[in-house]
């Protein structure tokens, strides 16, 4: 009853390398390159004149103010500090709710009772766009970092909450009845059973909240805020200072960038049986 | 294997009165087992046979204890007052997959022994020892979706066998396997069997393997599921799957059976036929 061994296994792994390879560049030439391409189509436009130059300055235009603008030791002390006091916020915030989120959407699944209380107050505020609520959070926690930091931990909180939620109760119901079936504990069953079940749509919740919580801490900083990232696009428009703002905004998305590429990394360590 | 003079003396495993399970479903209701009583011994093997959709899978999910909302009584003797700790009182395997997806094919045994009190040793030794029986020993740490189906079924019946259950209950369990895989796991089967001497239901739709396995066959009639009539298999213990194939009685048994079925089967098309 033992498989068939295929023959010349050392061949058909290189060959089978050699594909993986292949596919890998590919996706990589292609993911650098079409930027690139449109990139020397914007600098095209701009330096024809199609494109106003006022509004949409050259590619090569906003490298060179970078490159001045990072020259500047001061200009350098004050980006970094915005990039600093984003992060600062992002880290806590985010942190902060998807925390809350997880925990009270296992504890859902958990307890029919608690579901029962929280699930449906939950989905029905879920939908109310969390920027209407930070003046009332400015009420409550000031003017500082505390109103951002909590209008962060609201926006991924709904989201991780809503997806653990999600992952744990619709979960397959085979899973249930193999460990009825062979008398799982109770312990074994949540931490193996349920929680794994769970994970692939956990890691979508966290996912998702990482879009949500740059969306709130750039529009809360373009609002009220004397640092970060989002007054800093904010601050270039208002003296008008496109390459500079673009500039604030090539950091946003680098950030944005990094920490979708960090959501697929903790995806493929926590749910590698996942297949994608 | 049975001894059908001694019978009546053996001490039951299964005992089911006027068994009857109506599904409540969009405002209809399906009555899907009817009227069904029956004595199983302790050790004896029962295979039911029935069509499609008559309620066989209904009917293992209340002999495991599954469902629990249907009306008569059950009643699983001995098996309920066990209290040994290294085999389980019933380990079932489902018809369709029931693998956990996020644990590797030996990880996936080792959960069904987590009721159990065994030691390490002894539970890694099952789970060599099943899965070598089922021919995984070389994918042990292959996870289901590296696996064909018939192999994850396979996961899922070493993981009942495993368990050294005293009741094993099994849906369709070799279906999916392609019938030489399926003559050698049925040899396995017999041989654990008379080892463990397990009480076995085993639900199939292949006469012959019906035939092979089981001391008793319970026929079904179409939806809703009763006892059509309940065959004694003459064979004695120590059979050989090839040779009890060529025997003359093997094959009168086979057609008598296959007559019993085909007015079911019939029927069950035609019902299917009015109600479209
Ligand atoms: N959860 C359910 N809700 C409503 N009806 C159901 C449910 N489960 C089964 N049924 C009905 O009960 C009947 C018996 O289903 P069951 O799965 O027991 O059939 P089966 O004999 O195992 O068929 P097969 O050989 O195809 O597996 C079917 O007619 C089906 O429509
Ligand atoms: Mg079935």
């Amino acid at each position: 009853m033992t498989e068939a061994v295929v023959a010349d296994l050392g061949t058909l792994r290189d060959a089978d390398r050699q594909r993986r390879r292949k596919t890998k560049q590919l996706q990589f030439v292609l993911g650098i390159g079409f930027p690139i391409c449109l990139l020397v189509v914007w600098e095209i436009l701009t330096r024809t004149g199609i494109a106003d130059r006022r509004f949409f300055p050259a590619p090569t235009t906003i490298g060179t103010v970078m490159v001045q603008l990072l020259e500047s030791p001061m200009e350098r002390a004050r980006i970094g500090a915005d990039i600093v006091a984003t992060f600062r916020r992002l880290i806590i915030g985010y942190g902060l709710g998807a925390f809350a989120g997880i925990t009270l959407g296992l504890a859902m699944g958990l307890s029919a009772k608690i579901r029962y209380s929280v699930a449906p107050m939950i989905t029905a505020t879920f939908p109310t766009p969390k920027l209407a609520l930070f003046p009332f959070l400015i009420v409550l926690f000031g003017l500082g970092d505390a109103s951002k930091i909590a209008i962060l931990v609201l926006g991924v909180f709904y989201m991780t909450c809503l997806s653990t939620l999600t992952g744990v109760t619709y979960s397959n119901p085979m899973y249930r009845d193999v460990a009825q079936a062979f008398r799982i504990p109770r312990m074994v069953y949540w931490t193996r059973v349920v929680i794994p079940a769970a994970l692939p749509s956990i890691v979508t919740g966290l996912k998702l909240g990482v879009g949500q919580a740059l969306i709130l801490i750039v529009a809360v900083e373009m609002i009220a805020s004397q640092e970060g990232i989002g007054h800093f696009i904010w601050n270039s428009w208002e003296i008008f200072d496109v390459p500079r703002m673009f500039m604030g905004l090539i950091i946003a998305i680098l950030m944005g960038g990094g920490a979708m590429l960090f959501g697929e990394f903790l995806e493929r360590k926590l749910t590698p049986w996942v297949v994608r | 294997m049975a001894d059908t003079v001694t019978d009546a003396l053996r001490p039951f495993a299964l005992d089911l009165t006027n068994i009857r399970k109506v599904f409540f479903a969009r405002q209809q209701a399906v009555e899907a087992i009817s009227n069904v009583s029956l004595r199983i011994q302790e050790g004896e093997v029962v295979a039911v046979l029935g069509p499609s959709g008559c309620g066989k899978s209904t009917l293992l999910r209340i002999l495991a204890g599954l469902d629990t909302d249907f009306t008569g009584t059950l009643d699983w003797g001995h098996v309920d007052g066990s209290t040994d700790k290294e085999r389980l009182r019933s380990a079932t395997v489902f018809q369709s997959d029931s693998t956990f997806p996020w644990l590797d094919a030996r990880k996936n045994v080792l959960m069904g022994l987590s009721g159990l009190t065994l030691d390490r040793k002894t539970a890694a030794a099952r789970a060599d020892t099943y899965l070598n029986l089922v021919g995984l020993g070389a994918f042990q740490k292959s996870y289901p979706h590296e696996l064909s189906g018939g192999m994850r079924q396979r996961v899922a019946i070493a993981r009942a066998l495993a368990t050294e259950p005293l009741l094993l209950l099994m849906d369709e369990p070799l279906a999916a396997l392609d019938s030489q895989t399926r003559l050698v796991m049925q040899q396995e089967l017999l041989r654990i069997w008379a080892k463990t001497r397990s009480t076995v239901v085993y639900i199939t739709h292949d006469i012959g393997e019906a035939l092979t396995l089981a001391d008793r066959i319970v026929v079904m009639t179409a939806r809703p599921g009763r006892i059509k009539a309940i065959e004694t298999v003459p064979f004695g213990a120590d059979r050989n799957v090839i040779a009890l194939r060529g025997e003359p009685e093997f094959g009168r048994l086979e057609v008598a059976l296959w007559q019993l079925l085909a007015d079911e089967v019939g029927q069950t098309l035609q019902q299917q036929e009015l109600a479209s």
